[in-house]
């Protein structure tokens, strides 16, 4: 999945980023402020960060607590959330108030996204600097960890090493996931460091007398990073639905971690007869990916002047 | 490339040495097994030896293209043979889908950018990426297959391409949904070239620019697409063909990976890097055949 | 050019739409009466090695054996004309005349002789090895030092008398040879598999009703037909049977609702209530002789003490779990028996195995509660089990007031390892599939050591013993209630409940006749086709 958003960022965002970064950026947020599919993405991700970071502020229950088996897949008494007595959303297979349920399950998902991107992000980050700076026997090395790293099919890598380990809870899948999703970030990376390197604002700060360090800090990076940030950024989406294809495929999460990919790869072989157990966590899991899409979309389309 | 399959191959394996749990424990099902029946079986599969040991007279087989024998006694490349044969028809189906389908929808959105086609394709192909691909796959089996019986629902008993329309389709509509507004992008940004200026300029209809000029250009980012997507789709087939019962290499490949089947994991993920490699390969080359300023010294 | 492009789609579509209106319906063409079976991808063919229940359904057709199970569970002759002892130890095998393999070969004691010697003799780790273990001399052909070579290669106690006549000396009394000796793993081999096993292995050459038609296509399916020179007491109605292989039974169960197999043995839990609705008459529920058990590691200290263990078995709510995890079909039980098993009492266990909350809780405090977190272990070969073990831990923590509850949910590969290693780390799911219906075969591993909970079975395994020496069926099944009775006392492990195997079938064909106590449910041979 991220080998196929790889080269769709690099094609639309790939050119050489001109002129100073301030401007960039303000002149981006110029452009976003007037944008109505902005607002609406980011008032979903406000939203469901804060399910994920404060669920007591939604429901009073805990995860899996007080359910009754009896109650087993009962679905809402009514359409109408406010007249089913106080569980909108029916129970679960295991008697568990199903909105407790959903929504201690966005913590999961939401925080494997941010992690695995972070992990990504900041190894992209080095290693695509390093080996687009300096370039020479760096930059074939690790040119070759990439490309033996990359050979190696994502959602294959990851059903393996989660084999290995099966204990893992939230973190350890991050990072498992980190660790093999970095190829495609840091190929972005190296190519945006190459065509900023040479440069003549670089050229003269070197001639002033710039070392590495400061070079690559002070001109480089901040040209550098924003279409690998914009990728970052679709990239939470991506993964958030590579974390319910994991669960699906049974090396996911597990009990007692609630989480939407969970409930849904559940409720798929229920789907005929109690429709309601996938709809709700699909719909919100949908919600949260398509805005993670459409921000990434819209900061992209905001970051390049070509695309106005 | 030799080092990336060499290196690829030891990483699986590796992975897959590490993993937990005894294979041969798994072919005695809930029954204890005699020690004197383990110690034969486990000899017989070399675990009794060191790791390098084992790498190597994998990778010593493989030159004479022997890729060993899987726990229950079935060589692996006969295995192969016939998973290969159903996923390749599965990616193939799809891939024709996606480049058919997804360019078409491309360009029309491209050339028609702001309308309500452009819109449409945007917000469509926005929501295919969204939506996990097994809650897609297992809807449409629903709909298209059990209800409205459009499609057969599993299996490959109905033959190429009709067994293999549905899966293929769920398959390739993640990438399509991406070359679609790959071509849409590339399109637009094209059409804005001087080149194009100056043709219009000079009079030619804007079909024909299209056709003979823009779209030749704006393929050049959706070949490499489609290259590296047949490795993609090679992969995303471990869910695809699990919901359609599709005995390709994703299904076995699953299945070995629950029991520790050794030798078909690490034989079909050299095969799948080979294929990802030469996919690699035919891209750089159309490369020079679709944009005459790359040429290869 | 976009709309040449979407104009041919369309025309595509409508091709494929046209094509898989006009397929569909039965498997083959309309003069064929032969019918599909759903199995999953077989580990062997071969009877002595075959001991997973895809292998055992193909094997059922393909071939017979001395003894067979009639409807009711009694064992019955299938080719031997009597299987006679007056001690319990050594047996006399009595082989009908004119019987042939496939390939004409006659079936002779012979021919047992050797698939036996086959199959017990260790280095070949045939999976039945242990089917083999009563007869006397089975211990010089397994050695129980790993490194040491087998002091010989043929069975001591099997003696064959002249080609009718078998003559079978264990190595102590055993009552229910009989059972055992009509389980599939038993059966014969022609002289042919013997020179080459692999290619036996690939296409067997049995002296069933059926025989292969062509070889095993792997992942796709195993084609048979009718055999004509059978001469045997259960010869095929349908002039052929495919075996069709699946990669899973959701799949399969697909099929079956498209029509396009004929019988499918398992239908997945989950889609019970809509197969009612869909297949109506043609679904079919058919007791089952296999059993869930929670077992506990007697090994760790904190669960050493029996009355906890009873706490948190009455603190399990059985029914309510079946009813929602199988859709009421399986049956809570609290015996260590199956119900189709002679010598099954309903509820043998008492108050032990009884849902009350209250009492629980206060033999749990009494027993001293539970520190720190709660293992539950369980392995990942069907969805279902982390559905229930997720329903079990709710009610620990509900009735019981166990704070962290986690799961342990592990690689089937490595599931039985940690089990015999004594490496389980709490309270585990452990099940027993029946093999003869004899409450010998429920009670002996529960006994026998090593014991994978770690449970001293000394007391129970005399009264199996005694049991296995009974001549009298009567007598027989006293001690080994007695010996049920021991264990549900100590509660190694809590019975759960008890399956149901649910079954379907398409409307193209008729004489289905199921019952639990042959491996496919159906009676292959007794099945005709529209």
């Amino acid at each position: 999945m991220s080998e196929m958003t790889d080269t769709l960022a690099v094609a639309q965002t790939g050119s050489e980023v001109v002129g100073a970064s301030a401007s960039l950026w303000s002149d981006a947020w110029r452009e976003l402020r007037r944008r109505v599919i902005f607002w609406v993405s980011v008032a979903i991700l406000l939203a469901m960060g804060l399910i994920a970071a404060f669920p007591a502020l939604f429901t009073d229950r805990g995860s899996n607590d007080r359910c009754d088996v009896k109650l087993s897949k009962h679905g809402p008494s009514s359409w109408n959330p406010f007249a089913t007595g106080g569980h909108p959303f029916g129970y679960d297979t295991h008697g568990c108030d199903y909105w407790a349920q959903i929504v201690h399950g966005a913590r999961a998902p939401m925080i494997v996204g941010f992690v695995v991107t972070g992990i990504a992000l900041t190894l992209a980050t080095v290693l695509g600097s390093l080996s687009g700076y300096f370039g020479r026997w760096l930059d074939a090395l690790i040119s070759r960890i990439t490309d033996i790293v990359f050979g190696l099919p994502l959602v294959l890598g990851a059903l393996v090493i989660l084999t290995a380990f099966p204990d893992h809870g939230v973190w350890t899948m991050s990072l498992v996931l980190g660790v093999l999703w970095w190829p495609t970030m840091t190929r972005l990376m190296r190519g945006q460091v190459l065509a900023v390197r040479d440069a003549d604002y670089v050229q003269a700060a070197r001639m002033l007398g710039a070392g590495d360090v400061r070079i690559m800090a002070r001109h480089i990076l901040p040209n550098a990073i924003a279409p690998v940030f914009v990728y970052a950024m679709l990239n939470v989406g991506v993964v958030i639905g590579y974390e319910a294809t994991l669960d699906y495929l049974g090396v996911g999460l597990r009990y007692p971690t609630v989480s939407w990919g969970l409930q849904l790869s559940q409720a798929q072989e229920l789907f005929t007869d109690y429709p309601y157990l996938l709809i709700y966590p699909a719909v919100l899991l949908t919600a949260t990916v398509l805005s993670f899409l459409l921000l990434g979309d819209a900061v992209r389309d905001a970051l390049d002047p070509k695309l106005r | 490339m030799v080092p990336v399959v060499l290196g690829t191959t030891f990483l699986i394996y590796v992975l897959v040495f590490a993993l937990p749990g005894d294979p041969i424990r798994v072919l005695g099902g809930d029954k204890p097994m005699p020690p004197s029946v383990y110690q034969a079986l486990r000899h017989h599969y070399h675990l009794d030896e060191p790791l390098i040991e084992q790498y190597c007279r994998y990778l010593l087989g493989l030159f004479r293209g022997d890729f060993g024998e899987t726990l229950n006694g079935q060589s692996v490349s006969s295995l192969m043979a016939s998973s290969w044969t159903v996923t390749v028809q599965l990616a193939l189906t799809a891939w024709i889908f996606e480049l058919v389908v997804g360019i078409t929808l491309g360009v029309w959105a491209g050339l028609r950018k702001g309308g309500i086609v452009d819109s449409l394709v945007l917000s469509g192909t926005t929501f295919v990426i969204a939506v996990p691909a097994f809650v897609l796959g297992y809807s449409a089996q629903l709909v298209f297959g059990l209800k409205l019986g459009w499609f057969p629902t599993v299996g490959t008993d109905d033959g190429f391409p009709y067994s293999y329309l549905l899966p293929g389709m769920i398959l390739g509509s993640l990438s399509l949904a991406y070359i679609a507004r790959l071509t849409r992008t590339s399109l637009i940004e094209n059409m804005r070239a001087d080149y194009v200026r100056t043709a219009l300029a000079k009079g030619l209809p804007r079909r024909r620019i299209v056709v003979r000029h823009t779209l030749r250009n704006s393929l050049i980012p959706v070949v490499t697409f489609l290259g590296i997507d047949l490795g993609n789709l090679l992969a995303g087939a471990i869910v695809i063909e699990g919901i359609f019962n599709l005995p390709g290499i994703g299904q076995q490949i699953f299945l070995a990976i629950q029991v520790k089947d050794g030798p078909t994991v690490v034989g079909i993920t050299t095969f799948l890097v080979l294929i990802y490699l030469a996919a690699n390969l035919v891209v750089d080359i159309l490369y020079g055949a679709l944009d005459p300023r790359i040429r290869y010294e | 050019m976009s709309v040449k492009k979407s104009r041919w789609l369309v025309s595509l579509t409508a091709v494929a739409l046209a094509a898989s209106a006009c397929g569909g319906g039965g498997s083959g063409g309309t003069k064929d009466k032969s019918f599909s079976f759903a199995i999953t991808e077989p580990e062997h063919l071969t009877p002595g090695n075959t001991n997973d229940g895809q292998g055992l359904n193909v094997d059922e057709a393909l071939f017979d054996r001395l003894m067979a199970l009639d409807p009711t569970g009694k064992p019955v002759p299938q080719e031997a004309e009597s299987l006679t002892s007056t001690d319990q130890k050594v047996w006399t095998a009595k082989i009908k005349p004119g019987l042939t393999f496939h390939n004409g070969e006659p079936v002779t004691a012979q021919s047992y002789a050797d698939a036996w010697n086959q199959a017990a003799y260790g280095p070949n780790g045939w999976g039945n090895n242990a089917y083999f273990a009563t007869i006397d001399g089975y211990d010089d052909l397994n050695p129980s030092d790993e490194k040491a070579k087998p002091k010989a290669d043929k069975l001591r106690g099997l003696k064959v008398v002249d080609d009718h006549t078998l003559q079978i000396t264990l190595s102590k009394p055993f009552s229910q040879l009989p059972l055992v000796l009509s389980f599939a793993g038993t059966a014969p081999l022609p002289k042919a598999a013997l020179s080459d096993l692999k290619g036996f292995e690939q296409k067997p050459i049995g002296n069933g009703p059926f025989m292969l038609d062509g070889a095993w296509e792997h992942n796709r399916q195993i084609k048979l037909k009718k055999f004509p020179g059978y001469k045997g007491p259960r010869p095929a109605h349908a002039d052929g049977l495919t075996f069709k292989i699946y990669a899973s039974r959701d799949a399969a169960y697909t099929d079956l609702q498209a029509g396009k197999v004929d019988f499918d043995s398992q239908i997945p839990a989950a889609k019970v209530p809509q197969a009612k609705r869909v297949l109506a008459k043609r679904f079919l529920s058919v007791p089952s002789g296999t059993m869930d058990f929670l077992e506990f590691p007697l090994y760790d200290k904190a669960f050493a003490n029996p009355d906890l263990r009873k706490a948190i078995s009455m603190a399990i709510d059985r029914q309510s779990i079946v009813d929602s995890v199988y859709n009421g079909a399986f049956k809570p039980v609290g015996s260590l028996l199956a119900p189709i098993v002679p010598g099954y009492r309903e509820n043998a266990c008492g108050e032990g195995c009884t849902y009350n909350p209250q009492a629980a809780k206060q033999l749990f405090d009494k027993a001293g509660g539970f520190n720190g977190t709660l293992h539950l272990m369980f392995s990942n070969a069907d969805s279902t089990y982390e559905q229930w073990m997720t329903d079990i831990a709710n009610q620990l923590k509900q009735n019981l007031g166990i704070k962290d509850i986690v799961f342990d949910k592990v690689q089937v590969s490595d599931y039985l390892t940690k089990l015999s290693d004594h490496k389980a780390t709490g309270p585990y799911r452990s099940n027993w599939i029946m093999d003869y219906p004899s409450a010998e075969d429920y009670l002996t591993p529960r006994c026998t050591p090593p014991i994978r909970s770690g449970y001293d079975g000394a007391a129970c395994l005399d009264l199996i013993k005694k049991g296995n020496a009974a001549g009298d069926p009567q007598q027989a099944q006293q001690y080994y209630q007695q010996a049920e009775d021991t264990v549900l006392k100590d509660m190694p492990l809590t019975p759960l409940w008890n399956w149901r195997d649910q079954a379907g079938y398409s409307n193209r064909v008729s004489n289905i006749d199921v019952d639990p106590y042959t491996m496919p449910l159906l009676r292959l041979d007794k099945v005709t086709v529209k």
